[in-house]
Order: C-alpha cells, then sequence, then structure tokens
C-alpha cells in the first residue's frame, strides 16, 4: 500500500493542507508513506505489536486532528513522524503522562526518507555504521534512544563512569551524521 | 560547537532526553539560551537521532491498522470546537457484553480506584514537572539578571517622561553581544485593561523601532531578540493595544532624556 513516487516539500504542504480541509484521501496517502517508520519506532520501543498499532493509529489521528502542528516549511514529515513516534513509545514504556497535542519541533536531516529507494538506502547505511560501532557503545546508544534510559541509568546498569556514558553517546551519533555527510 | 566543548557531551544527552542531572539541564539551558552555536548544534543532534531510528524501520503494519484510522478519521467531527477524548475512540471493551454481571461490577469498582490512583499520580506528577520546569526558568533569569546588573560594560539608560513630571522612572540596561534587553519600571500608572506599555529598541542603524516586550506596570522585564549585536540608538515606550504590536501606533511616552 506504500506510493512508490517521491514526495517533495510541497507535496507534503499540500498534502497536509488536504488533510486539514478534511480530505480522507490525503490522510490515507500520508499513512500508505509514513506509516512503516512509525510503526517500525514504536515496535522497535514498545516490544508488542498490539502497542506499537495503538500508537501508530494515535500519532495518525492527532495529525488528522490538528494537522498545522507540523510546519512543512521548516522540515519534512518523515524525521518528524520518528521523533514522535519515538517520544511517545518512550513515554508509553516509562508509564509516563502521553501528551494530547503533537508538538514536536520539525527537523531536517538532509537524507532522502520521501521515496522508497532512498530510505531503504538510509536504512542500510545506519545499520551499516551501527554494526561498525563497537557493541558496548552500540548498546549505549540502544538504551539512551529504544529504552529512554537515562545516562546515570545507563551508567548503573552498565558499571560505566558517567562520562564514558556520555561520550560513547556523542561520538555514536556523530559517526552517523560523518556517514551521511 | 568548537567553542563551547564543555557542553558537547551533555548536547548529545539532552537532545534524546537521556540527561537527568537539574543542575547540568538548568545550565545548558541558560547556554542554550544566549548560543545560536549550540542551539544549531542540538538541532543537528536530533536529526543525528531520527538517523538512530531509521535502524528500526523494516516491519510494516497489518492492514487492520489502516483500517482501523480510516474508521476512525471518518467519525471524527472535522474541526470541532472540543477535541474528542481519546476514550470515545478507544478500543471497545469486548469482555463487557459476555462477562456476567457481577463480574463486571467488581471489576469497575476496582478500575475506578484504580483510575482515581492514577490521576492522583498524574496530576501530582504533572504539578511537580511544571515546579521544576518554573524552578530552572527562574534560575535561569535571576542568573541573567545578575549578570547584567553586575557587568559594568552593559549599556545602561534611564528613560524619562515627555511632557509629565519626572516621577514615573524607566531603567534599560542593554547587552547587545547577548541581544538581552532588561527594563526596571517604577511609579508608572498602570496600564488599563486593554492596553499594554511596549518597550522598543530604536536602532542605531535607522529602520523601524524593533518591539522589545511589553508590561502593565511597575517592575521588572527581561526580553532577548532574535538577533543578537543590534546595536540601540536609543530606547522609547509606547502604549499599545493588548497583547501589543510589531509597529508603534501609540505616542512615545518615555525616551531617553534629550
Amino acid at each position: 500500500m506504500r506510493v512508490p513516487m517521491q514526495v517533495s516539500q510541497q507535496d507534503e504542504a499540500a498534502l497536509l493542507a488536504r488533510i486539514h480541509a478534511g480530505d480522507e484521501s490525503a490522510m490515507a496517502e500520508l499513512y500508505d508513506r509514513y506509516s512503516g517508520i512509525v510503526y517500525g519506532v514504536a515496535l522497535r520501543v514498545l516490544g508488542s505489536t498490539a502497542s506499537a498499532e495503538d500508537l501508530l493509529q494515535e500519532v495518525f489521528l492527532q495529525l488528522w486532528r490538528n494537522p498545522r502542528a507540523f510546519d512543512a516549511e521548516r522540515g519534512r514529515l518523515a524525521p518528524w513522524l520518528a521523533v514522535i513516534a519515538r517520544n511517545r513509545a518512550i513515554d508509553m514504556l516509562r508509564r509516563r503522562p502521553v501528551e494530547e497535542d503533537i508538538d514536536e519541533l520539525p527537523i531536517s536531516t538532509g537524507v532522502n526518507l520521501e521515496d522508497e529507494a532512498g530510505e531503504r538506502m538510509a536504512i542500510d547505511k545506519v545499520r551499516g555504521v551501527l554494526a561498525q560501532l563497537p557493541q558496548e557503545q552500540r548498546k549505549t546508544l540502544e538504551m539512551a534512544f529504544f529504552e529512554g534510559m537515562t545516562h546515570t541509568e545507563i551508567s548503573a546498569k552498565l558499571g560505566e563512569p558517567l562520562g564514558t556514558v556520555k561520550t560513547r553517546i556523542r561520538s555514536g551519533l556523530l559517526a552517523l551524521r560523518k556517514a551521511f555527510a | 560547537m568548537n567553542d563551547h566543548p564543555q557542553y558537547a557531551d551533555s548536547l548529545a544527552l539532552y537532545a534524546m532526553e537521556a540527561l537527568d542531572d537539574p543542575r547540568e539541564i538548568a545550565e545548558l539551558q541558560a547556554h542554550l539560551g544566549t548560543c545560536g552555536e549550540c542551539r544549531r548544534e542540538l538541532e543537528n543532534l536530533r536529526a543525528d537521532t531520527v538517523l538512530l531510528a531509521l535502524s528500526s524501520v523494516g516491519p510494516q503494519p497489518p492492514q487492520r491498522s489502516r483500517e482501523r484510522l480510516m474508521k476512525a478519521i471518518a467519525a471524527e467531527p472535522r474541526r470541532a470546537a472540543e477535541p474528542r477524548s481519546r476514550f470515545v475512540l478507544g478500543r471497545q471493551p469486548r469482555w463487557l457484553s459476555l462477562a456476567p454481571i457481577g463480574v463486571a461490577l467488581v471489576l469497575a469498582v476496582i478500575s475506578i480506584g484504580m483510575l482515581r490512583d492514577i490521576l492522583r499520580l498524574r496530576n501530582k506528577n504533572e504539578k511537580l514537572q511544571a515546579q521544576l520546569s518554573d524552578t530552572m526558568r527562574q534560575n535561569e533569569l535571576a542568573r541573567e539578571v545578575y549578570s547584567m546588573l553586575a557587568d559594568s560594560q552593559a549599556q545602561r539608560m534611564n528613560l524619562v517622561p515627555v511632557k509629565a513630571p519626572s516621577q514615573p522612572q524607566i531603567r534599560t540596561i542593554y547587552k547587545p553581544e547577548k541581544g538581552h534587553v532588561l527594563m526596571l519600571a517604577s511609579g508608572l500608572h498602570p496600564a488599563p485593561d486593554d492596553k499594554v506599555y511596549e518597550l522598543w529598541l530604536l536602532p542605531m542603524s535607522g529602520g523601524d523601532p524593533i518591539p522589545a516586550g511589553t508590561f502593565r506596570n511597575d517592575g521588572m522585564m527581561m526580553h532577548s531578540f532574535d538577533t543578537a549585536g543590534i546595536q540601540a540608538k536609543g530606547w522609547a515606550i509606547t502604549m499599545e493595544p493588548a497583547p501589543g504590536g510589531t509597529k508603534p501606533q501609540g505616542a512615545i511616552m518615555f525616551a531617553p532624556p534629550s
């Protein structure tokens, strides 16, 4: 059910305008293009298909209710949805109150996530970079991002100094950035 | 980020909400309030976390998720005045129609008790978060106020009424390199309910006055401009329709002494 063509920034703005006007087919297009990103992140964090489906429903329903929460001039939908999915999944995981509104800031990655081929290439590249990181660094990054653990919690769990945990996280992110520079 | 390596690691943690030392968070937020370079780096780090998220993309949601969403949005009132509660759209508890009524009642009583607990904890949590956030904001403000008051290099200027006797007093303290202005007002008549006093920066280079914050009565106001480095020829205060505007409409009430 995915849309094979590339979605430009103007297309996204137009899609959101149609959603704002109540066009359900526009919502279906947007879902077909981006549900995989939201679902993948949610499933990775929550580890349960039922919970991931609930979160998927919640994110897209809130976008339907308030499409203006996303500013198409300041970023792209794919990274924005990925961050929303991650943050909300962490809230669910840690049993924190989940916000009613989606209010995360738009994000520009410079990475092509707007067509399937570009997205596939980016995913492969990210996995390649992560595979090359030392195991403990990869684990630290994953604990912070996908498990929502704080650096103090990670430090306690791994028995590593706080400074080591901090440095691993930053250098891991920079390694990813460098791969896409 | 090369200029502030002391914040580099903390910034990466902050980008993924993994920093948990309140003192460190407050210090970093105060720094971010004044450092464009670190704010840009924070945006870059947030974009880097998106790359990390990509590593989990692959599994596709089942078709039933799409159908569920489309049904839900079809049932949504478009642009209703009041948002619908998530409980309305939640899945129906099918067991209610199947379980014996007695069991349902017992469970309902237990659920109400649990719901009360959850709501109480949630309220408490939200209040604590709000208190922490307020405290951090106040600390940040106090630190900056102190630094401005103590900085002998900051530009100080007293504004006096143009026509009236000089009882009310406005003092501005401005640090162009940070884009911060601190204003202290005393002896003012409170603004009418539908009006506000508005402070304006008069650029050294000429051009339109730049809005620098609004206030209603005596006290202290701190304003940060989006762009640092604007040199001020002076400051002025007008009274504007609430909540204030981007161009002065009212007459100048306070200006630097000529």
